[in-house]
């Protein structure tokens, strides 16, 4: 009961750039990931996918930074500043040598898998696995370590940011190859089989995802005052568009529908909905977590 | 006072732990601390370094109003300093928490991870600014600005290591509370009289698409 009758105005700390880097981050580490199943793990089956993943991962990694440059004050300044002055308790401390370390990793990785040099492709594939998911997951890092926010403070979120990019990234190879192999082959005709499979492991891991969402907000529902609030506020107050609908029934139960029942499957215009629909929710996710993440007021 | 920054310097037993004591039972929410911060520190338009948060209880005519005046509680384990990348935000020996504006990046992590809202982005340089005790007043051996101009000296500031100093002697006797002391990073702001609504009412969200 009460009113404020003073406050003043607060900024908002980490805006939509970083969610679109978070999103570009998890694309390129989802396919890395799929990129490594032929040559680091021998499924031969997703070999026509292997240099495509590398490609578009080298690609937006190069793509990703930008957008954290773009939010940083003095870009300039902090590309050394991180080198030279750093933090070893910070988080963002390591993002900035797996930024370098990882691309340039995929880079040689590629330039083996090109050169068919199948003993170093995977042996900088299955080094690059590790990278991809520290690339990843270190900033689901960032955010947990922000104590301050309970939304974010907590230690799924490296997971859940995993996963998230996992799936987001197969969303993109399963988009990628269609329209590779529908327009810019002779043949014209979808490879069915790796499409199938990648439809799959598309599904198990929306499972899990949803399954980590569901355990968080379980959790947050029954955490202190902040942490209930903050779970109202994403599921009934004015972040629940974003969060009900556009994360989690477009970007994942409707996909999740489509890829596991095989009728449904089995269409290339469901599964290319439920790539788009996938893809389109993820980022709605970046955006509720970083941004909805710290929309309430703390004090 | 007027020399213990020398002699924490020389390598004397004696370290001084800056700190403050707010007492709201003196504040009449003048804002003075706050405008007086303002002048003081050359702080831009829109942001505030130290500001009172002000609130109103109960239904006509049983109304209260309550006052918390805010700013960095200088704390003892700083998460501002632990997620800065790099070490921009520092703890001097005295306990004083600052920024230092040649390796800010402005990255805004460290805005992000304090608990109390109490950073900022400099809109003009750049750089993440917050209140630093007027760590150069303190220097010469005087009080803070918002101290000093404080009508009915609500605020008191001072050593916490010297058990005679004034605050020292608040923080041993009455009984004092901190902000949000469930974080882990002991303020070392401390309220008397704090009323618990001054945190629990709190602003409206407000969206950027709401706008």
């Amino acid at each position: 009961m009460g009113q404020i009758v003073y406050d003043v105005h607060y900024q908002t700390s980490l805006g939509f750039l970083i969610s679109y880097y978070f999103y570009l981050t998890g694309l390129s580490a989802g396919s890395f990931m799929i990129s490594t199943l032929s040559y680091g793990f021998g499924m031969e089956k997703y070999k026509p996918a292997s240099k495509m993943g590398v490609v578009t991962a080298v690609l937006l990694l190069m793509l990703a930074p930008q957008f954290l440059l773009m939010q940083v004050a003095w870009p300039v300044k902090s590309l050394w500043h991180n080198f030279v002055y750093l933090n070893p308790l910070s988080a963002i401390s390591y993002g900035a040598f797996l930024l370098v370390l990882y691309p340039l990793n995929s880079i040689i990785y590629g330039i083996f898998m090109f050169k068919d040099n199948k003993k170093w492709t995977k042996f900088f594939g299955l080094l690059g696995i590790p990278l991809a998911l520290a690339v990843h997951g270190y900033t689901g890092w960032i955010l947990a370590l922000g104590i301050a926010r309970d939304y974010w403070n907590t230690a799924l979120m490296p997971i859940v940011f995993l996963f998230s990019a996992m799936v987001s990234g197969i969303s993109m190879m399963i988009l990628m190859i269609m329209i590779r192999d529908r327009f810019f082959t002779k043949e014209k005709k979808i490879n069915r089989e790796i499409i199938d499979g990648l439809a799959k492991i598309l599904g198990w891991l929306l499972v899990v995802d949803l399954f980590l969402v569901f355990c968080d907000y379980s959790i947050l529902l029954y955490s202190g005052q902040e942490g209930q609030e903050v779970a109202h506020f994403m599921l009934f107050g004015k972040m629940a568009f974003g969060f009900v609908v556009m994360e989690n029934l477009i970007g994942k139960i409707i996909p999740l529908i489509i890829v596991m029942v095989p009728k449904l499957r089995n269409s290339y215009f469901l599964l290319v909905l439920a790539a788009v629909m996938n893809m389109i929710g993820i980022l709605a996710m970046r955006i509720v977590t970083v941004y909805g993440g710290q929309a309430l007021p703390l004090m | 006072m007027s020399n213990s920054h020398e002699t924490a310097k020389s390598g004397d037993k004696h370290r001084p732990r800056w700190g403050m004591v707010i007492d709201l039972d003196k504040c009449i929410g003048c804002h003075t601390c706050e405008i007086t911060c303002k002048e003081q520190n050359d702080v831009p338009l829109g942001i505030w370094r130290s500001w009172v948060k002000e609130i109103e209880k109960g239904r006509y005519p049983n109304v209260v109003r309550s006052f918390r005046p805010t700013l960095c509680n200088h704390c003892e384990d700083p998460v501002c300093v632990k997620v800065c990348p790099v070490h921009a935000s520092f703890q001097r020996e005295d306990g004083i928490v600052m920024v230092d504006p040649h390796l800010c990046v402005g990255c805004r992590y460290c805005m992000s991870a304090c608990p109390y809202e109490v950073r900022y982005l400099h809109p003009q340089k750049g750089i993440l600014d917050k209140c630093d005790f007027c760590h150069f007043r303190v220097d010469e051996g005087l009080k803070p600005a918002c101290v000093e101009a404080c009508p009915t000296s609500a605020r008191i500031f001072g050593d916490l290591h010297d058990a005679d100093s004034e605050v020292a002697q608040l923080v041993a006797r009455k009984p004092v509370q901190t902000l949000k002391p469930e974080m882990g990073t002991e303020p070392r702001v401390y309220y008397i009289g704090l009323d618990q609504a001054t945190m629990e009412i709190k602003r409206e969200v407000e969206l950027v698409w709401d706008k």
